[in-house]
C-alpha cells in the first residue's frame, strides 16, 4: 500500500506543564505553561504569529467549559483569531489533535499547526470526579452493569490471565518500571519509585487490578508544534519527521468485540503508521504507549507488535521495556507515573518523543534515539492513534 | 376433576437470612415471637423483582407461556411506587402480550388472596392468568414488625382447566382500625400495639370468614393462615379444621418471617407442593378484614419453589443491606440513560431479545446500528437468547470504586462482581452483554462459570427505578 503525502510534516517543538494536582491552576493557565515551553523548545526559535491553526484536546472533566475550550485557551495565550477547535476523543483527544495538525500541514492548509491538550481533574469532589471519569465508557450497557474504566480493563486482564497465564506480578512490573522512569521526569505527577512489593501489596481497585496498576487523575497540559517540510528549516536544522500517522476507531464496549485481550483500533492504527513510515517495530528505539492501566501497556506491547500475542507479561518481566532494555517503553513514566490529564495525554506523549529525539531527556535519555512511537487510546479502545517519529539527521 | 384453578405454582424468597437470635443478642429481646429467621431482600430487590422470580418459575412449570397470558394480577402492600402502572413493565419482563389486562391489589394484607380471587373469577373470559403475591414489609428497627419482617413471593398460573380447583371464597369485615397501617408517604408500616384489641379483631374476623364459607371443611388437610408473626396463626387453631401441627407443616413464617400479602399465598404454594389435597387459606389484617378460600388439589400440580436460605447475615450487615445506616445517592450526578432510551431497550434488558443480522447471520446484542460483524445497516431478526450464559470476563469492583449511580448499592452490598457474559442463541452461537453478578461471593466468580439471569433494580434516577437483568449462579 502506498500513501500520497502532499508534503511532509515535522515535529519542531513540544512542551508540557508539570503534571499533578494544582488547586491554584486552571485549564487555561496550565495550557499557557505548556504553550510557552513548546515555543521555547523550538531549536531556532519561533514567533507565535507563525502558528496557523490549533487543535485542543479536552474532555472537560467537571463540565468546566464543555463548549469552546479550544478558542478559550488559544485566546488566553495570545493566539486569538486563528482557527481553533476542541477535539474530544476521550483519552485519545490530543493524540487525535496531533493527527489533525499533521493533516493540516500535509494538506497544505497550514504551515505550522499546534496540537495540544489541557485538563483539570483535581478541583472537584470525589463523587463528581467519578461521574466524569465514566462519561466515555459505553454508557447504556457497560456502565449500567456497574463497570468503571478500571473494571473494563480489569476484565481484559482477567481474560489475559486465563488465556495466557499473565500474572499480577507482571502487571506490577509495568508499574515498577514506569515509576523508575517517572522518578527521573521533572514533570511527572507521581515522581517516586515503587517496589514490586509496594505494587503487589497495594489495595485492590477492581480485581485483578490494584492501586499501582491504575494511573492517577492529573491536572496538566501539553503543546506540540508541527511544521511543513517547506518551512521546517526556519525552525530547526535537525528535523524530526512525522513519518507515520495512523488512527482508528473501535466499538465502545468490550462486550461488542471479538476478543477481550486485544484492542483492534491499536492494531489498525499501528499498521497504518508502520506502513507509512516504512518501518517495523524492530526499527523503533523507544515508544510511549497508552498505559492507563498496567494491563493496557501489556496489551499495547502485543497490539503494536513489540512481542507476540500473549507474551506481553513475559516481555516486561524480562526487562525488555526498561530504560536500558531492548525497547524502552514509557521512558516518561507513562500515564502511570507521569500522570493522565485526559485531554493532554496524547500530546504529552509526543513531548517525551521530542525530548528523546532531541537528546534532552536527561536521566531517562535513550542512547542514540532516532525512531520513536507514540500510542494513544480513548476509552477502552473506542479510538486510537499511533504516530512514528524519525530524526532525519540520524538516518 | 378439573376446572378453573391453579395450573402451576412458583415461589421465591431472598436467600439471606437474619436469625431471631441475632436480633435478640443485639436488642436484648426479640419481639417477633415464633420466628426463627427472616428472609432479607438484597438492596436491588423489591416486590416486582421477587414477583418476577416467582412468576418465572410458575410459567416455566406451566402448560402455557408468557405469551398466552391474558391477565396479570399482582398483590402487595408495598408497591414500588404509590402512583404509576408498574404491571406493564412486570408483564414485559415475562413476555406477556401488551393487550393483557393488569390489576394491582394493595392496601391490606389480603391483597395477595384478593388478586387470586379476581384472577379465578376472570380466567374463563381472559384466558390464562398469572397471579402474583409479593411483599416485603418494613418497620422501625426497634419494632416487632421490622424484627419479624420477611420477604417473598408466590405465583400461580390460573387456567380454565386446571388440576387444582377452587371450592369457594368468603370474607368478613368490621370497621375497626389501627392494628396495622402505613401512612401516606411512609415506607414503614406500624401498629398501635393495642394487643388485646388486635387479637380480638383478628380472631373475630378470621372465625367469621371461616364460618361464612359455604363448603364443608371436614376433609381439609392443610391450612395457610396469615402470619404477621410466628404465634398469631396458632391463636385461631380452635376455629380451624386442622391441628397446630398440620398448620405448622406448611407455614413459611418461621423461616421467612412476615411476608405480608404473600404470607398466605406462600403457604398455599408450599401446601400444594407438599401434596395437600384440600387447603383452607385465610388472609387477614391491615384493617379488620379476613378473606378465606378453599382449594381442592385432586391431582398434583407442577410447582417450583425457591425458598431455601443460603446465608445468615450479621445484624450490622442487615442494617447496611436494608439501607438503615448508609447514605443516599452521592452528589455530582450519575451515568445518565434517559427514560425514553431505557424504554426502547427493555426487550433486551428484560428478556435478552437479540437480533440476528439477515446479511451475515451474526447475533447482535443489543441489536442496534450496523451489524458488529459485517457492518451492514440491516433490520435485525429478533430472537430471545437463553437465560443461562457463560462468564467470559470478570472483575470485582472494590468498595468505594463503583460509579456514583451504584455507590449507594455498593455501600449496601459491599464489593460486587461485574463482567461480560455470553448468552447462547437458538442456533448455538452467542452474544455477550455486560452483567452485574448477584447472589454470589464476588471473588468466587471465575471466567467459564455458568450463570443464569434474574431481573433486579439497576438504578433509580429522577425518581424512576430502572429494572434490568443481572446474573447469578444457577440456582
Amino acid at each position: 500500500m502506498t500513501f500520497l503525502i502532499m508534503r511532509e510534516a515535522y515535529l519542531i517543538g513540544a512542551g508540557q506543564s508539570e503534571f499533578g494536582a494544582f488547586p491554584d491552576e486552571s485549564y487555561r493557565s496550565l495550557f499557557r505553561a505548556a504553550f510557552e515551553e513548546s515555543l521555547d523548545s523550538v531549536p531556532e526559535g519561533i514567533e507565535k504569529t507563525a502558528i496557523d491553526e490549533a487543535y485542543i484536546g479536552m474532555v472537560g472533566i467537571g463540565g468546566r467549559q464543555i463548549g469552546l475550550p479550544g478558542p478559550a485557551v488559544t485566546e488566553h495565550v495570545g493566539l486569538n483569531g486563528i482557527p481553533s477547535v476542541r477535539l474530544e476523543n476521550a483519552c485519545a483527544a490530543s493524540g487525535y489533535g496531533v493527527r489533525q495538525a499533521v493533516q493540516a500541514v500535509r494538506s497544505g492548509m497550514a504551515d505550522v499547526a499546534l496540537a495540544g491538550g489541557t485538563e483539570v481533574m483535581n478541583d472537584l469532589g470525589r463523587d463528581r470526579a467519578r461521574y466524569w471519569l465514566g462519561v466515555s465508557g459505553e454508557m447504556e450497557w457497560e456502565r449500567m452493569a456497574g463497570t468503571t474504566f478500571a473494571g473494563v480493563f480489569a476484565q481484559m486482564a482477567s481474560v489475559h490471565m486465563v488465556e495466557y497465564g499473565t500474572t499480577s506480578e507482571q502487571l506490577s512490573r509495568v508499574a515498577v518500571k514506569s515509576h523508575a522512569n517517572g522518578a527521573k521526569n521533572p514533570h511527572a505527577h507521581l515522581d517516586h519509585e515503587c517496589t514490586l512489593d509496594d505494587a503487589e501489596s497495594a489495595p485492590t481497585i477492581a480485581s485483578p487490578l490494584g492501586l499501582y496498576h491504575c494511573c492517577p487523575m492529573s491536572d496538566g497540559a501539553a503543546s506540540v508544534l508541527v511544521a511543513a517540510g517547506d518551512v521546517v528549516e526556519e525552525f530547526t536544522d535537525d528535523p524530526i519527521r512525522i513519518a507515520g500517522a495512523g488512527a482508528s476507531s473501535g466499538g465502545l464496549g468490550l462486550f461488542e468485540r471479538e476478543q477481550y485481550t486485544s484492542v483492534p483500533a491499536t492494531k489498525k492504527a499501528a499498521q497504518r503508521a508502520y506502513d507509512e513510515a516504512g518501518i517495523t517495530p524492530a526499527d523503533l528505539d523507544f515508544a510511549e504507549v497508552h498505559d492507563c492501566f498496567s494491563i493496557a501497556e501489556i496489551i499495547a506491547y502485543e497490539d503494536l507488535g513489540f512481542c507476540a500475542p500473549g507474551e506481553g507479561g513475559a516481555f516486561v518481566e524480562r526487562g525488555a521495556t526498561e530504560l536500558d532494555g531492548q525497547l524502552p517503553v514509557n521512558t516518561s513514566g507513562g500515564l502511570k507515573s507521569k500522570g493522565h490529564p485526559i485531554g493532554a495525554t496524547g500530546a504529552s506523549q509526543v513531548v517525551e518523543v521530542f525530548e528523546q529525539l532531541t537528546g534532552q531527556a536527561g536521566g531517562r535519555q535513550v542512547d542514540d534515539a532516532s525512531v520513536g512511537l507514540a500510542h494513544n487510546i480513548g476509552g477502552s479502545g473506542g479510538a486510537a492513534t499511533v504516530h512514528v517519529f524519525e530524526r532525519e539527521g540520524a538516518s | 376433576m378439573s376446572g378453573p384453578g391453579i395450573a402451576s405454582v412458583g415461589a421465591y424468597a431472598p436467600s439471606s437470612r437474619l436469625s431471631g437470635e441475632v436480633i435478640a443478642e443485639t436488642w436484648g429481646r426479640f419481639k417477633a415471637g415464633g420466628i426463627e429467621s427472616t428472609a432479607v431482600p438484597e438492596p436491588d430487590e423489591d416486590v416486582l423483582t421477587m414477583g418476577y422470580e416467582a412468576a418465572r418459575r410458575a410459567l416455566d412449570a406451566a402448560p402455557v407461556s408468557g405469551a398466552d397470558i391474558g391477565h396479570v394480577l399482582f398483590g402487595t402492600t408495598n408497591p414500588p411506587v404509590e402512583e404509576e402502572a408498574v404491571l406493564p413493565r412486570f408483564g414485559a419482563m415475562l413476555g406477556v402480550p401488551e393487550t393483557a389486562e393488569g390489576d394491582m391489589f394493595t392496601g391490606a394484607l389480603t391483597a395477595g388472596v384478593r388478586a387470586f380471587r379476581a384472577g379465578y373469577r376472570t380466567v374463563e373470559g381472559s384466558g390464562p392468568v398469572i397471579v402474583v403475591a409479593s411483599d416485603a414489609p418494613r418497620g422501625e428497627p426497634q419494632q416487632a414488625l421490622e424484627q419479624g419482617a420477611g420477604a417473598g413471593a408466590a405465583a400461580f398460573v390460573v387456567t380454565a382447566d386446571a388440576p387444582v380447583t377452587v371450592d369457594g371464597f368468603a370474607s368478613f369485615s368490621e370497621p375497626a382500625a389501627g392494628s396495622r397501617f402505613r401512612e401516606r408517604g411512609n415506607e414503614r408500616t406500624e401498629g398501635l400495639g393495642i394487643s388485646s384489641f388486635d387479637r380480638q379483631v383478628f380472631t373475630t374476623t378470621v372465625t367469621n370468614a371461616i364460618e361464612a364459607l359455604e363448603t364443608p371443611l371436614d376433609s381439609v388437610d392443610a391450612a395457610a393462615v396469615q402470619a404477621t408473626d410466628g404465634r398469631k396463626p396458632y391463636r385461631v387453631t380452635g376455629a380451624l379444621p386442622v391441628s397446630s401441627e398440620q398448620l405448622k407443616e406448611h407455614a413459611t413464617v418461621h423461616t421467612l418471617g412476615d411476608t405480608g400479602a404473600a404470607s398466605v399465598p406462600l403457604s398455599l404454594a408450599v401446601a400444594l407442593d407438599d401434596g395437600a389435597g384440600r387447603v383452607l387459606g385465610i388472609a387477614a389484617g391491615s384493617g379488620a378484614t379476613a378473606l378465606t378460600v378453599v382449594i381442592d388439589a385432586t391431582e398434583s400440580v407442577p410447582a417450583t419453589l425457591a425458598l431455601d436460605g443460603k446465608e445468615d447475615v450479621e445484624y450490622a450487615s442487615y442494617l447496611r443491606q436494608r439501607g438503615e445506616i448508609t447514605g443516599g445517592a452521592p452528589e455530582g450526578g450519575g451515568g445518565y440513560v434517559s427514560l425514553p432510551a431505557w424504554y426502547r431497550s427493555v426487550a433486551q434488558r428484560y428478556r435478552l431479545v437479540a437480533g440476528r443480522c439477515p446479511a451475515c447471520d451474526r447475533l447482535n446484542m443489543p441489536p442496534r446500528g450496523a451489524c458488529s460483524s459485517c457492518n451492514e445497516l440491516v433490520e435485525y431478526d429478533p430472537l430471545e437468547l437463553s437465560r443461562t450464559g457463560e462468564v467470559e470476563a470478570v472483575s470485582v469492583i472494590s468498595q468505594g470504586g463503583a460509579p456514583p449511580e451504584f455507590a449507594e448499592l455498593q455501600e449496601r452490598t459491599g464489593p460486587y462482581a461485574t463482567g461480560t457474559v455470553a448468552f447462547e442463541g437458538p442456533d448455538g452461537d452467542s452474544a455477550s452483554l455486560p452483567s452485574m453478578f448477584v447472589e454470589v461471593e464476588p471473588d468466587a466468580v471465575a471466567v467459564g462459570d455458568e450463570v443464569e439471569t434474574t431481573i433486579r433494580r439497576i438504578y433509580t434516577q429522577e425518581g424512576v427505578t430502572r429494572y434490568g437483568i443481572k446474573v447469578q449462579p444457577i440456582r
